[in-house]
């Protein structure tokens, strides 16, 4: 059981967007239970990188998807992800000044992010993809 | 220049578009000239000029902003043609825009050299004349061109339709070609600053307000016309073809045109590894596709089992590996883990991992405050060397540079300051690389530079290779930035200082004052004062070799009986020797063979001699059958030239032979 689990309703029907979303859960997940296990243990800081770095790639992309179908919500959806990639990064450099991290920051931010996230933004775009394809 | 016109309206940044511009001007302007111009021997002419002085207003400017414009599109092409080479932009992928950009020349010419033909006057007649003989020197027209302007009497007003024609197809066809010339660069810049073509504009203008071009007097076929305000943009090889003759300044121009054409092939040519695709990292953003500045990727369906709809793929013909794909990818990040730091787009001359190695090493080196790290774009003004509290990291392209790699530098302590040393702002050596960077750190394009990262310890210097004094003056400066721990504000367009508007100002007066003077000066003498011209020109079949036989009647029964003629003739013609004699002295003898595969067609002269003003004797014969002494056709003139006088010989065997001028003695 990770901080996150995937639920159906997280899907919004975009194949590759789904597909990275189950991703991006597993890694935070696997994030999670190592840091549990081993609090203090080697290339935290690497493993953090690694999760911004895909996060901003996913990101990269659902931005490129939500402009090839104008999304009217891009403008807000995209200074979301800004914000989420500006805390990881913030969580990183916390980690990197004081060598240690809290569990529970992460995942909470983690947490109500991508749950806030989902709900209201991804959600919105697979109202619109469905009202399209309607 | 970028002092004068500041970095947004360096001239130098955009010489192509400034081309596009003055091409649009000359095609409005001459859009309004064709309205009123008139195409006939005399219509021609007196179109023009009550366009030029009756409607000097508008007219008037019109025609001479065409020509201003003209004159500038050519500087401005040349200049451009001259910058790309200097700054070795043309190899590999970038053959293709400099091809067609040398294929451009001679269509410019062509244009500029019709327009002049079409207004009539003394010097539209020496530019038909030398432009036929010219054209005469490559085997093409059976009878010569230049046969056209002998006199009046041989031109027709169809003649200037036909120039009217050639003068609207040739932009046309020089607008197609632009089009090819820019197919290759995405994002191909056509239109200038709109400061930068307002002030082109104003000084085209004024140029043609102040110094109106104006025509010659009438074209008169009669007289040879002595001094030519020639503009030199244009016309300065037709000296050239007076001396050294058409097919001279035709072998010349192929040998240039050649050597500028294999210029892209030519040593020294290194290229390094195009750019690859590392399916693993990439999800198809499409990021690296927006940002190419050559068009060299391109989003594909995917080809790995991955549930991603497109994959980047490499042109490796098109790609010129700048790296401003690996700057744009957003797995190209140092903060991941060192074993799998694989970027989505990698150079294989410099991959990611590398950069961040060196990133790391150099900065490790650096131990006396402040320690700055520069990245340096090798196409740039070169930077002091290494010492402990400097260190430089190469990249192809400042552009190259993933933000997160400044973000990295500081974030982690690597160094106090990141220095960022590229190519002169507008002129990057791959297009686009320096606005890149500044948009990516000014949070406007994707990848952006965190916010959080502080500005004030970044430093950016955009600097051309010969600028190595200010580019000393940039990282002194930095430097002394980073100790007072005060944001350095980088000099932006926008805050110019006064002095520069004025240099900006006499700039394009001294351009103008070029423009101007260079169109109409210095004037071109093409015959000695007391000098005329006697020119020799026919196109006469000679008789043909064996006179045509009559078949018998057995003969006729033998032939099909749809080949029976009475006559059997053999096809070719004798050659046609001429002897011209002036007062006594040989002036020309010259054996011209007949027209044709067979040797069938006429043979034909057109020959021009200068010779001294006075009464001379004229002595011309011609021979146009098979005997070895002796001429067939004779005739004796006595005449008395005047200066300019252009005295023509020609000859018809249908009338009584050679045909002079009607003197007036």
């Amino acid at each position: 059981m990770g901080l996150l689990d995937w639920r159906d309703d997280f899907s919004i029907g975009i194949p590759e967007v789904d597909h990275e979303h189950r991703l991006l859960i597993d890694l935070i997940g696997a994030l999670h239970e190592r840091l549990v296990e081993q609090q203090q243990g080697a290339g935290i800081g690497e493993f953090l990188g690694e999760l911004h770095s895909q996060i901003s790639a996913h990101f990269a992309l659902e931005e490129k998807i939500m402009r090839s179908r104008r999304y009217a919500g891009y403008p807000d959806h995209k200074q979301d992800h800004e914000r989420l990639l500006d805390e990881i990064r913030d969580i990183m450099d916390g980690y990197e000044l004081h060598g240690r991290y809290d569990a529970g920051e992460l995942g909470t931010a983690l947490e109500t992010w991508f749950g806030e996230h989902f709900r209201t933004h991804d959600a919105r775009l697979h109202r619109l993809r469905g009202g399209s394809h309607a | 220049m970028e002092r004068a016109f500041g970095a947004r309206w360096n001239p130098f940044a955009q010489l192509g578009a400034l081309g596009w511009f003055c091409f649009w001007l000359i095609a409005g302007t001459g859009v309004y000239l064709y309205i009123f111009f008139d195409t006939g021997v005399t219509a021609a002419y007196e179109s023009v000029e009550s366009l030029t002085h009756r409607q000097w207003w508008a007219g008037g400017i019109m025609r001479s902003l065409h020509r201003y414009a003209s004159d500038a599109m050519m500087v401005l092409v040349l200049v451009h043609l001259f910058r790309e080479f200097a700054h070795d932009r043309l190899r590999g992928v970038r053959w293709f825009a400099w091809v067609t950009g040398v294929a451009l020349l001679p269509l410019i010419y062509a244009c500029g050299v019709t327009g002049y033909w079409m207004v009539w006057d003394r010097l539209a007649q020496y530019v038909a004349q030398t432009t036929t003989e010219w054209l005469d020197a490559l085997p093409l027209f059976a009878e010569p061109l230049a046969r056209n302007f002998l006199d009046s009497g041989h031109l027709s007003g169809r003649f200037f339709t036909l120039m009217a024609y050639i003068h609207i197809f040739a932009p046309l066809a020089l607008l197609l070609f632009m089009w090819v010339h820019i197919q290759r660069h995405s994002g191909a810049r056509v239109n200038p600053e709109r400061g930068l073509a307002l002030g082109t504009l104003a000084m085209l203008m004024g140029l043609s307000v102040a110094w109106p071009a104006l025509s010659q007097p009438a074209a008169d076929l009669g007289r040879v016309p002595m001094e030519l305000p020639l503009d030199w943009f244009y016309l300065a090889v037709y000296p050239l073809i007076d001396r050294y003759g058409g097919a001279a300044v035709w072998l010349g121009g192929a040998a240039v045109g050649t050597v500028l054409l294999l210029l892209p092939w030519l040593p020294p040519a290194r290229r390094p590894p195009a750019a690859v695709v590392d399916l693993d990292n990439c999800n198809g953003c499409g990021r690296c596709f927006t940002d190419c500045p050559y068009g060299a990727i391109e989003m594909v369906p995917r080809t790995d089992r991955a549930p991603y709809s497109q994959q980047a793929q490499v042109d490796p013909d098109r790609c010129v590996s700048c790296g401003l794909c690996v700057g744009a990818c957003p797995t190209a990040t140092p903060f991941r883990r060192a074993k799998a730091l694989k970027s989505g787009i990698e150079l294989p001359g410099l991959r990611a991992a590398e950069l961040r190695d060196q990133v790391v090493a150099m900065g490790g080196a650096l131990a006396t405050r402040p320690r700055i790290l520069a990245f340096h774009c090798g196409h740039s003004a070169p930077l002091p060397p290494s010492d402990a509290s400097f260190g430089v990291v190469h990249v192809p392209c400042i552009g190259m540079l993933p933000p997160s790699f400044v973000d990295f530098t500081l974030a982690r302590g690597h160094a106090d300051g990141a220095l960022l040393a590229g190519c002169r702002s507008g002129e990057c050596h791959f297009r686009l690389g320096d606005r890149y960077t500044e948009q990516r750190i000014a949070g406007e394009r994707d990848p952006a530079l965190r916010e959080r990262v502080p500005r004030g310890r970044i430093g950016v210097s955009w600097r051309g290779m010969i600028d190595r004094r200010r580019r000393r003056a940039d990282l002194s400066a930095f430097r002394e930035a980073l100790l007072r721990e005060a944001p350095a504000a980088p000099a932006r367009a926008g805050c110019r200082p006064a002095w520069s508007f004025v240099a900006q100002g006499g700039l394009y007066a001294l351009l103008a004052l070029t423009i101007g003077a260079f169109s109409c000066w210095p004037q071109y003498r093409q015959l000695a004062r007391d000098e005329a011209v006697v020119k020799l020109s026919f196109s006469h079949a000679a008789q043909r070799v064996e006179p045509c036989a009559a078949l018998t009647a057995a003969e006729l029964a033998r032939l099909p009986i749809n080949m029976r003629v009475r006559t059997d003739c053999r096809r070719d013609r004798w050659p046609v020797t001429v002897n011209l004699m002036l007062d006594g002295r040989l002036l020309y003898l010259g054996t011209h063979r007949p027209a044709g595969l067979h040797d069938d067609g006429p043979s034909t002269i057109y020959r021009r001699f200068a010779v001294p003003v006075g009464p001379h004797v004229i002595n011309v014969r011609i021979r146009d059958t098979g005997r070895s002494t002796g001429y067939d056709y004779e005739a004796r003139r006595g005449v008395n030239l005047q200066p300019g006088q252009s005295f023509v010989i020609d000859f018809a065997s249908s009338g009584n032979g050679f045909i002079f001028p009607v003197t007036k003695e």
